[in-house]
């Protein structure tokens, strides 16, 4: 075989070569555009990233207003990946089987590395996520983002809300204490609460939905092992994989409904442009895109005039990856204060009392105190089902993207508050200082505290209201405004009163100091 | 950020970017460092600090019929623990190999998976084994005995009755 | 885009700091890690680890070690603060028994709250030292625990035969040749585990004939059968937990088992005590004790007084002295009796389990202290209560005279269904022999009072009902109820009394009445009634008797 030549072909040399260049080969072939300095290597950084083309290329400043969106679904999303990644290292010591599990999350608050602090990191961001969904769910809602071309998007971001619920529920029965057990206990029975109406009717025989899907949810007919690996499968599987894919329906709908809700006027009322804003259209575009003849259609800034945007990378990145280290401050602040709970070792014979779930449940444990199941399955049903339906029901075109859709909006709003929270305040004490049917009439069918109690009342009364405000505004805006907002303020009673004002037996007392010693 | 652009562009120029952004590599450059930090913090999370296997110390109570040379195998444990007339000593019976428990016999010990012996005082007689069997400490608690899988000690050591 | 990089940067750099405060926390705050940096071993400075004993089978994971680093099996030699120590020489090593399973608390823990389980949300904090003997009670229960005045036999036995100049026990004697070749005999403090020979009498008699030692010759001689019996049921509770024994010999001095059930024997009135020792703190309302909210202070204040710390409690008053109560506590906190795995089952629990051995003495003297001395008394006069009306004297003369064995055996058999008096005759009851024992025990108890001879048939009175009748509802109704179905005095119409008492029990009882109870004799006139003549006793006997043919 002959020696290789040192000389300008030698194979060898181009291999020294090879190897020295294959850093920057390597950098080349992940990032094909180089630095993003100018706008086409900008625009290729967004949508040659898997992760980043989910946004659009340019973003309209209205959108990067704190004003406009308070970063709140940047939150959530970032919550969610806090507790994606904390739940994964959670993964490593926790074991889904009864005690065992108790025992595991014992060894990760005592002694496995960081385990304290990345369980608390994991119930707070949980918690910061909880509460990001619902007011982001309310900024869409004041701001009109629901309207047509989003109200998909909104049926997805109730998807996400309730998704999220589950998940925080599912989470609660893993450490297998006492909370935990009596949560899913009380929990797989809300969802056998259908028998209260088929009992009732003498149905459950044969059509027994209530039946079914506590034995879908337990597996078995107590809570047990079964029903522990369920959960945790949902936990850590079912219901993150759904969440993950609805997300990304969610983020790419933003895209394609034309990106955030702004007013009409948006371009008019920013200030004036800095000289580091370009425009991407210098007059408004006109024309319909159309791609070989395949695609056809009409691109979302037709007509919009003169385009107020800037390009996403860097302007729109740093406002999320701000969003993102705010939201992951709050939860690690959080998690040094304040410890995740962990209560005895789960104890069939003996149920917590008060045995409370999460306090974004105790609202609905409020209306389930009432009758298990309109509100536990009933009156959650016909929010969600008013909700999903209140982009078809308003289909007004004024006041998208304002807060409150202006500033009579805002009285309206006001309005409605005094009468969520009072209807509710006044119904709860009516309830606390009289009792309801049942204790006048201790035989009255059980039917009726299912079709009249407090709950069923109280959303009557919203209902009615909102038809009213319907009427008297003539808009379906006021009504859908009106209907929210009381809605809120009574989620929000039930809730301060089900977490500060219910004490063992559930019965309403002034401060936890007044509860009886057992 | 401070840029100096001259009219409004046409649309093909770039949009001028500073040459130094320190505010915006500063935060970058922290958030990285965060994040780094975070995941540095989370990689100790694997490793667990204790584990959950039994302890290593264990106490024996000798069956009062074990003859000289004969081994006795606590359950569960992979020790073999021996008696005659100069004391007690244990010696580990996982092969020095690739782990698995080797059989005590009157010659020895052999290794039921690779085919490794070992001679009487765990020295390699034949097959793959790396190194001799452990002997570990033994010590006299009146009447039980405690053995210490943690500790070896030379071999022909042995604790007194 | 600044205000969003302001944003940006604060929040990184709030972020670094929490986690570098975290870290800091995570790595070097720990007070273990402070106790161990503080100590040294033989070898030099620890290495700074969690250190832990665990023992799958019993499903412990004790991390007291971490701290309590001495106590860490084949730990020797260390050097540190206080916590640090060695643990004292005990039976069990901790390297198979850990901490827990005796003392109690939060094995997995590493923080002392946490540990030692005074913290929220954890049932089972550790046992006080001064109770610390009570965590034998979490594997073993010990058998044949004489009451009191037993065990103190065997001890006053024990010391007045001078075993204590050879034996040691507990630490005490074994001084007849000190320095010299140590202790004559055997130390005694494990005998109860341990056993000893059965012939240790005729061995240790042979010695003392045949040899010229002075120690044999002096300090043994003749022990009469008593004694032996004594020393023997003494020597079986020589078990290493001298003051849980004594705490037991307590318990079974009061009576407590005629109310409540220990290890499935006893009665239904009061809760199962079997594992009492184990209730949660965190169940108990503390509203009224004072001290600490630990379960060992709860017992003491429920001994002093039930009714203030658990509303409608039926258990009366027992008037103990402080003494009593520690022991009484002691004794209770031991009823941990834990489910354990087959190879840990130790000797006397499997034995009380399987085999049906008492927990208590079987003489006759330890079943009555032990279960029917709760109402009838220690001395069988009956036990009087604040607010509960007396109970039945069953040691008196009158009773005992009338009252022949197979009576007072039926009673305690079948019991007295609507009284307080429960049947013994089941499960959770008394085996034949030992009821037999009891009531040899209660003639003793009465001066060995014999049953007077009696010549009459069991029914033989043959009286006018009708007569009966009328002078029952003028002279008895007014106590026994208008049917004989009980008012302030006991039941009459009771299936279990007419069925096994004789017609001279009632004629007796009638006549001379029952001293240290409201029934008078009526033999004897009163300021309120005349007396009745035997005759009309008779009649009203008869009228009795009617109701036990219904």
């Amino acid at each position: 075989m002959k020696t290789p030549m040192i000389g300008e072909h030698s194979a060898l040399l181009v291999f020294r070569d090879n190897l020295l260049a294959a850093p920057r080969r390597l950098r080349d072939a992940m990032f094909r555009s180089g630095k993003p300095t100018t706008d086409r290597t900008r625009s290729t950084f967004v949508f040659g990233n898997v992760f980043l083309h989910l946004h659009s290329v340019r973003t309209h400043r209205w959108s990067l207003r704190w004003t406009t969106t308070a970063g709140l679904g940047i939150a959530t999303t970032a919550a969610f990946l806090i507790t994606l990644v904390t739940g994964v290292l959670l993964m490593f010591y926790y074991k889904p089987y009864p005690e065992a599990a108790y025992d595991s999350i014992k060894d990760i608050h005592f002694v496995v590395p960081t385990g304290r602090f990345i369980r608390n990191i994991h119930r707070w961001a949980a918690n910061v996520m909880v509460v990001a969904v619902i007011l982001h769910m309310a900024r869409a809602f004041y701001t009109a983002a629901y309207r047509r071309p989003r109200e998909f998007n909104w049926l997805i971001g109730m998807g996400l809300f309730v998704i999220t619920l589950g998940l925080s529920f599912t989470g609660y029965l893993l450490p297998w204490d006492q909370l935990a057990y009596w949560a899913i206990t009380i929990g797989a029975n809300i969802a056998q609460s259908p028998r209260e109406v088929t009992d009732a009717l003498n149905l459950t025989e044969w059509f027994d939905p209530g039946g079914f899907q506590k034995l879908l949810l337990l597996g078995s007919d107590v809570v047990g092992d079964e029903a522990l690996i369920r959960f945790y499968l949902l936990h850590v599987m079912i219901l993150p994989l759904a969440l993950a894919a609805l997300m990304a329906v969610h983020f790419w709908r933003i895209r394609k409904d034309g990106g955030m809700v702004r007013p009409v006027d948006a371009d008019a009322r920013l200030e004036p442009r800095k000289e580091e804003t370009y425009p991407v259209f210098t007059e408004a575009p006109a024309k319909t895109y159309q791609l070989a003849a395949v695609v056809k259609g009409k691109t979302p800034v037709v007509g919009r005039g003169p385009e107020n945007t800037v390009p996403s990378m860097p302007h729109l990145f740093y406002a999320e990856l701000a969003v993102l280290m705010l939201t992951t401050l709050i939860c690690i602040g959080l998690s040094l204060i304040s410890d995740a709970p962990l209560k005895e070792l789960a104890n069939p014979a003996v149920p917590e009392n008060p045995a409370k779930a999460p306090w974004y449940f105790l609202g609905l444990q409020e209306m389930v105190a009432f009758s298990a199941f309109m509100g536990g399955i009933g009156i959650p049903s016909i929010i969600i089902i008013g909700l999903g339906l209140i982009p078809f029901l308003d289909r007004e075109e004024a006041g998208t993207g304002e807060w409150f859709g202006g500033k009579g909006g805002w009285r309206l709003v006001k309005q409605a508050m005094a009468v969520g929270f009072g209807a509710s305040i006044l119904i709860e004490a009516f309830v606390i200082r009289f009792g309801w049917i049942r204790e006048w009439f201790p035989h009255v069918p059980q039917l009726v505290i299912t079709l009249i109690n407090p709950g069923t009342m109280l959303t009557l009364v919203y209902g009615l209201y909102s038809v009213w405000l319907v009427r008297r505004y003539n808009s379906t805006r006021a009504g859908a405004l009106g209907l929210f907002t009381v809605f809120l303020c009574g989620f929000i009673v039930l809730t301060i009163i089900g977490t500060y004002f219910r004490g063992p037996n559930w019965v309403f007392y002034w401060s936890p100091a007044d509860w009886p010693k057992h | 950020m401070t840029v100096k652009a001259g009219k409004p562009q046409s649309r093909l120029d770039p949009e001028p970017m500073p040459r130094r952004d320190f505010l915006g590599l500063s935060a970058l450059w922290t958030m990285a460092g965060a994040l780094l930090f975070s995941a540095l913090g989370m990689l100790k999370l694997p490793k667990a600090a204790v584990l959950s296997s039994p302890s290593k110390k264990f106490s024996v109570t000798l069956p009062d019929a074990l003859a000289a040379g004969e081994a006795y195998v606590p359950p569960g444990r992979a020790v073999a623990l021996f008696r005659d007339g100069e004391g007690v000593h244990a010696i580990s019976i996982t092969c020095t190999h690739l782990g698995c428990v080797v059989k005590p016999t009157t010659e020895g010990f052999e290794c039921p998976c690779h085919g490794s012996r070992f001679a009487v005082d765990g020295e390699v007689t034949r097959g793959p084994a790396p190194k001799a069997l452990a002997w570990l400490k033994v010590s006299n608690k009146g009447g039980s005995w405690v053995v210490d899988e943690e500790t070896k000690v030379p071999p022909g050591t042995k604790e007194k009755a | 885009m600044n205000k969003n990089k302001h944003l940006l940067l604060w929040s990184s750099l709030g972020v670094f700091l929490l986690l570098f405060v975290a870290a800091g926390q995570e790595n070097f705050g720990k007070e273990w890690r402070g106790i161990q940096k503080a100590s040294r071993s033989s070898e030099g400075a620890l290495d700074l680890r969690l250190r832990q004993i665990v023992n799958p089978t019993l499903n412990i994971s004790d991390r007291c070690v971490s701290c309590h680093v001495g106590m860490a099996p084949g730990e020797t030699g260390i050097t540190g603060p206080a916590v640090t120590a060695a643990h004292k020489n005990v039976v069990h090593q901790t390297s198979d028994y850990g901490c827990t399973t005796c003392h109690g608390g939060q094995g997995r823990a590493t923080e002392k709250a946490d540990a030692h389980g005074t913290v929220h949300f954890w049932p089972q904090p550790m046992l006080p030292m001064k109770y610390s003997y009570a965590g034998c009670g979490t594997c073993h229960s010990s058998l044949n625990v004489p009451n009191l005045a037993g065990l103190e036999k065997g001890r006053s036995a024990f010391e007045r035969l001078d075993c204590y100049a050879c034996h040691r026990v507990e630490g005490r004697g074994g001084t007849i040749r000190p320095g010299g070749g140590g202790m004559e005999g055997p130390d005694l403090s494990h005998v109860g585990v341990k056993g000893y020979a059965a012939n240790w009498y005729d061995a240790h008699l042979q010695r003392h004939e045949q040899t010229a030692d002075l120690p044999w010759k002096n300090s043994f001689g003749a022990i009469n059968e008593a004694d032996r019996a004594a020393l023997s049921d003494y020597l079986a509770t020589r078990v290493g937990a001298s003051k849980l024994i004594e705490a037991k010999a307590q318990f079974n001095s009061l009576g407590c088992l005629g109310c409540h059930k220990v290890s499935g024997v006893g009665g239904d009135a009061g809760p199962d005590l079997s594992r009492a020792g184990e209730k949660d703190p965190g169940q108990a309302n503390f509203t009224h004790v004072p001290g600490t909210p630990i379960l060992s202070n709860w017992l003491g204040e429920h001994f002093r007084s039930p009714l203030g710390i658990v509303p409608g409690s039926q258990m009366p008053m027992m008037g103990l002295n402080e003494k009593q109560i520690d022991l009484l506590t002691m004794y209770v906190l031991s009823l941990r009796r834990r489910e354990l795995p087959g190879a840990y089952l130790p000797k006397d629990r499997i034995n009380a389990m399987r085999f049906g051995a008492r927990e208590f003495a079987t003489d006759g003297a330890t079943i009555f202290s032990a279960i029917c001395a709760g109402c009838h008394g220690a001395d069988g006069r009956g036990a009087r209560y604040p607010g509960i009306p007396p109970f039945p004297n069953i040691a008196g003369q009158d009773f005992l005279q009338v009252a022949s064995d197979e009576f007072i055996t039926e009673t305690i058999k079948q019991g007295r269904p609507g009284r307080k008096m429960p049947s013994w005759m089941n499960e959770a009851g008394l085996k034949p022999e030992e009821i037999a024992r009891v009531v040899a025990y209660l003639r003793q108890l009465g001066g060995n009072t014999a049953v007077a001879a009696d010549t009459n048939p069991p029914r033989g009175v043959k009286g006018n009902a009708a007569d009966g009748a009328k002078l029952f509802a003028a002279n008895c109704s007014g106590c026994h109820g208008q049917k004989g179905e009980g008012g302030e005095g006991p039941a009459l119409n009771n299936k279990v009394l007419l069925s096994t008492a004789n017609d001279r029990f009632f004629v007796e009882t009638i006549g001379k009445g029952r001293r240290g109870t409201a029934m008078k004799g009526f033999l004897e006139p009163s300021p309120v009634r005349r007396a009745l003549t035997q005759a009309e006793i008779e009649a009203v006997v008869t009228y009795i008797r009617s109701w036990g043919a219904k």
